[in-house]
Order: C-alpha cells, then structure tokens, then sequence
C-alpha cells in the first residue's frame, strides 16, 4: 500500500457503526424525546397530556423571569471558568516545567478531586465556609472581624464550590495544550535579553492561548450545566437554569417546561461552542 | 367440646381461605431512609405476618414527584403496585390515569376514615397526615420560640433554615405568615409576603440540605421549619435536643395518600394492603412508631403518641384547612413572588 488511507472505502464507515449507534442511542434519541416532551401541553400543577403546543417556548421566550436567569447561568459560569483559569494555569505551567521524578505524581493530585464525588466535595465546602467553619472560625479567631461572614448559601459560595470543581479539567486542557509549546522558543527569548516577565507575555503565553479556549470552553460548558454544586452551596438563593430544569423536573412536574429549557441550553450549548471553535482558530493562527 | 373443635376449625379453614386469595408478590413505592424503615416496621412486616402467601416488596424512588415520574415511565407494563405519595402529587396522578379508583367494598376502612382524609371521585384517600412545625435548638435557643412570630427576633439572625417554595413547606410557610399578617391567604398574599421579605436577610438557608433537622444538630442552624413526623424522631435520637414547635399561628396539614397503580399485577394483593394500612391496627402502630396523625379516626392511638401528632384535640382544633388541589392552581404565583421578593429581596 502506498498510502495510509483505508484501501476499502466502506471499512472506515463499518468500522465507526458501533460509535454511531452509541450517539444515536445514548444521546440523539434522549435529546428527541426531550424535544417531543417540549411541545406537550400541560394542566395545573403538572398534569401532562399528550398533544402538542407552543406554551412552553412561549413562556420562556415571554417571561423575563428566564432571561434573568439566563444571564444569571451566563455570568455564574463565566466567573467560575475564569477562576478555573487564573488559578489553573499557574499549577498547569508548574507541573509542564517541573523536571523531577515527583511530578507524574503531582500531576495525579492536581486531578484527584474528580475522584471524590461532586456532593461530597460540595458537603465539604459546607464545612470549611459556614458561618461555624474553618474560615470564619479563623478571621474570628483573628480578631478580624466580630460577625461571621455569609460565604456559603449564596453566590459567592456557589463560585467558590464551581471554581473547584471545575479546576482539574481545566488543568488537564492546559496541560494537553502546553504539551506543544517549543521550550526552545523560550530560552532563545531569554538568551536574546527578555525578562521572564516579557517572556512570558510574549512567548509563552500567546503559544498557549489555543489551550485557555479549549480549557475555558469545556469549563463553561461544565459550569452552565451544573446543578448539584449549585443547589448544595446556594442555600435556595442561586437560581440558574439547570436548577430551574431540576426544579420544574422533580418539584413541581412540569416536564414539558422543563424539556423547553433544556432544549434552550442545548441551543445556548451550540452557540458558545461556534463560537469557541472560531475563537480557537483565530488564536492559533 | 366437640362443636367448639369444628367452630375452630371452620375458622381456621376460612381464615386461610381468605389469606391464600391473596398471594404472589407485590411492590409498594414510599419515601426512603427512616420513613422506608419505621413503615417497614410498622406495617409491611405486619401484614406479611397476616398474609404469609404475599411478599411485599419495597421501592423507594426520591421525593413524591419524582415517584410519580417512575410511575409515568412504566405506564405501559406497571412496576408497582401501591404508591405512597404526597397529595398535591397523587391529585396529577389521579388526572392523569396513573392510579385506579378504589372498590369501598374491598376497602372498607374507607368508611372509618376522617372525612379529611377522603379523595373525591374514589381514589386512593389518605394514609398518612402529618403538619408544618418549627424545630429549634434547645442548648442554644432560649426561651423557646413559640411560633413563626419569633422568627424575626433579632437574635436568631442568620440561624434560620427555611424551605421556600416550591418546596410544600414554602406554601405551609405563607399560609401562616398571611395568617400572622392578618389577611385570608384565599385573597392575597401582600401582607405574608411582606413580612416574610423583611425575614429574607436573616435566612441563612431558605433550601436546607440535606435538611433542618441535620443542620441544627450539626450546629449550622438554630432554628429550621419541619415537618411533624421526622421532627419527633430526630427529638428521641437527639435526646430532646432537637425541640419541635407546633406554631401558636396554627399548622398545615401535608398529606400522604396511598394510591392503588392502574394496570398493577396483583390488584387482588394489592388492595388487601390498602386496606390493611388503612385499618386501625396499622394506622395506630405507624402514629405509634412514626408520629404521624393517623387519617383512620377510629384508631385508638395510645395519649403519649397522640399528643405527639396534630390529631390531639387541642392541635386540630389550630389546623388552618388548605385545599391541595386549588394550591396548584395559585403555586407558580405564588413561586413567582417568593423568587422575586422574598428570596432575591427586590
């Protein structure tokens, strides 16, 4: 064979069959049910019937209520990526550069929240940012302040719990992505005479933009459709559409509501990931 | 001597003629965690002693409306047999063609229970009555609160746990703040909302997780809003630390009725336990086990437990009545203001 592509056209699409049955089983089908599940009409407290019907669209295209918590969603999420990042890629940075036998174990630690499941680190948030935690317990103990400080039950909490939650993905993308950054093109930089201040805002950092897309694009994506953080640590006072989704799911049944606004941030989902996908090609041009 | 042997004979004969009519296996769906436990106790256990020839298994799925959607999923080949859930829940359910009316013939506890308890149009009535409280810490609350009133007392700022709506507890909560505000919650609810604003700042939680109860005893909460039942039992494991309030305002009922699924296997076996959990020897075993008010009013419940539940003379007589059925007609307005006013503070 003079070349590596498949001699037989048929084989590749043979050969991804299990792969599509996958996606279409696991996800196309659900998100069509989803979608069906929008358009039925529904009664007072939650009595569904089988027909179809635009109220639900209209609602939430009607209804401030769902823009103010789109915004909400929007703006929750892009703080908590953003956190993810500043804090992120300093350890992602360090744990590229370090040379030392320790750092396949580092890199591991870095990542091993994900092996504690979400409700417990949110449970532990609980703990260390209460009015009785560690925190305020400290500031008190201090002399810095006489009244405890609300850091949980509200947005800041949720923030801080997201931020964590979504730092080892974050620093897994930074990691993959500063895999091809050349470390010759830096020390010719340092030869040449740049501070590592210069070098860094010239160098290192613009070589790893392709990185802080992919990073943040998955991260928001995590942050929009988070829940359990959000409802563990916002004390009933964050309300973001996955929580709505949940709400209108499990609480007071409204399921074709609820399928509408899933159906609205998969929508949402596909603009910002265009959107990411063009911003990545223009960083890495 | 003779005559009395086939009498008890005969007896035996049909006892077991009417315990063998009703066999196989059937699934009932309830609450988890201690409600699974004390009914398993209290009732399954029971009536599985009485009917050796059916097993009965229990299934519990999260909260009443998630119950409900298990149920929708499994319309076509039913899963379940009698479901356990909360009224304004089973009221869709009932609507949707999800549960099947009940024959009073083969029920005929129906006749024996309070006339609260009853569903219209025969379906499933309720099993259980339990009502909205306040739970305090009594180490550290002092004296104790008497009523929703002393929630705005200055001192128990950001100490407060309370479940807003859509949670049930939030529609219990502003039915008694209108009542508190003076005004008939049939008409408006301004005044409750109001002062329930005012409360907004001092709420450290208004979604407590994993509840109240849990948060008091673990120090992050003083005060928390409740319901009866499990308030009474986190009272006995905490040895009375945990105090429980029924308010000076008065008190909702929250119901539980007990549902007989349409298309269920063994409707036969199934309404013998509906029946059975419904009679006065199960519903006197779970008040006495669990604290709920029992719904059959002929139960004789022993006077420590009672006095426990809403069901004493004294408690009933401060229960404001609230129709489930109209409270979803008004829910998603009312959700609108807590969400706005209360909550957000706007």
């Amino acid at each position: 064979m003079a070349d590596d592509r498949p001699s037989q056209p048929g084989l590749a699409a043979t050969l991804s069959l299990p792969a599509i049955a996958a996606v279409s089983l696991g996800f196309l089908l659900p998100v069509l049910w989803l979608a069906r599940m929008s358009v039925n009409p529904t009664e007072p407290g939650g009595v569904l019937r089988e027909g179809w019907t635009a109220n639900q669209y209209v609602e939430l295209f009607t209804d401030s209520f769902y823009a103010e918590l789109t915004l909400a969603s929007l703006q929750m999420s892009a703080t908590a990526t953003l956190c993810a990042l500043l804090v992120g890629y300093p350890i992602a940075l360090f744990l590229y550069r370090l040379e030392s036998r320790w750092k396949t174990l580092l890199v591991l630690l870095a990542i091993c929240p994900l092996l504690v499941s979400g409700v417990v680190r949110a449970y532990g948030w609980i703990v260390i940012l209460g009015d009785a935690g560690w925190i305020n317990s400290m500031l008190r103990g201090a002399g810095l302040i006489d009244r405890p400080i609300r850091l949980v039950n509200n947005h800041i909490g949720v923030t801080i719990g997201l931020t964590e939650s979504l730092l080892p993905y974050m620093t897994l993308s930074l990691l993959a992505g500063l895999g091809r950054l050349d470390r010759g093109l830096e020390e010719a930089a340092r030869t040449l005479g740049a501070s590592p201040l210069r070098t860094f805002l010239r160098i290192t950092l613009p070589l790893s933009l392709p990185a802080v897309v992919l990073g943040s694009t998955i991260c928001f994506m995590l942050a929009v459709s988070a829940f359990v953080t959000p409802r563990l640590l916002g004390g009933g006072r964050v309300l973001l559409l996955a929580t709505e989704i949940y709400e209108q799911a499990l609480v007071t049944l409204n399921w074709p509501l609820a399928a509408a606004i899933a159906m609205a941030l998969l929508a949402l989902f596909s603009v910002v990931l265009v959107a990411s996908g063009r911003l990545q090609r223009r960083v890495a041009e | 001597m003779l005559v009395r042997a086939a009498f008890a004979l005969l007896a035996l004969l049909a006892s077991t003629s009417i315990a063998r009519a009703q066999s196989g296996e059937i699934t009932v769906m309830a609450y988890a965690g201690i409600f699974q436990d004390k009914y398993t106790e209290a009732v399954i256990k029971p009536f599985m002693a009485k009917f050796p020839a059916v097993k009965v298994n229990y299934f519990s799925s999260g909260n009443s409306a998630q119950m409900l959607g298990t149920l929708r999923t499994q319309r076509s080949s039913p899963q379940v047999d009698v479901a356990i859930l909360d009224v304004s829940v089973s009221n869709v359910g009932n609507k949707e063609g999800i549960f099947a009316k009940l024959d009073p013939a083969k029920v005929p506890s129906l006749k024996e229970l309070h006339p609260m308890a009853i569903v219209p149009d025969g379906f499933g009535p309720a099993v259980t009555f339990d009502h909205w409280v306040l739970v305090y810490d009594t180490e550290k609350v002092k004296p104790a609160p008497t009523g929703l009133a002393d929630l705005w007392d200055p001192r128990l700022k950001g100490q407060i746990g309370l479940s807003a709506m859509p949670n049930i507890q939030g529609i219990a909560a502003t039915v008694l703040a209108s009542k508190l505000a003076g005004e008939d919650f049939k008409t408006s609810i301004d005044g409750a909302i109001k002062r329930l604003k005012d409360l907004g700042p001092s709420v450290q939680t208004f979604d407590p997780q994993p509840d109240g109860y849990t948060l008091i005893l673990g120090n992050t909460l003083t005060v928390a809003s409740g319901w009866n039942a499990r308030a009474q039992l986190y009272h006995d494991d905490s040895k009375g630390r945990l105090g429980v309030v029924f308010p000076k305002e008065g008190s909702v009922f929250q119901i539980n009725t007990i549902n007989h699924v349409a298309g269920s296997k063994n409707a036969e076996a199934a309404t013998a336990f509906i029946e059975y959990a419904l009679g006065r020897e199960a519903q006197k075993r779970f008040t006495e086990t669990m604290f709920y008010a029992p719904t059959n009013a002929k139960a004789e419940i022993s006077p420590a437990a009672i006095n426990r539940t809403a069901a004493s003379a004294e408690n009933m007589a401060k229960m404001i009545p609230l129709d489930w059925d109209w409270v979803t007609t008004i829910r998603d307005s009312w959700n609108n203001r807590w969400r706005r006013e209360v909550i957000a503070g706007r």
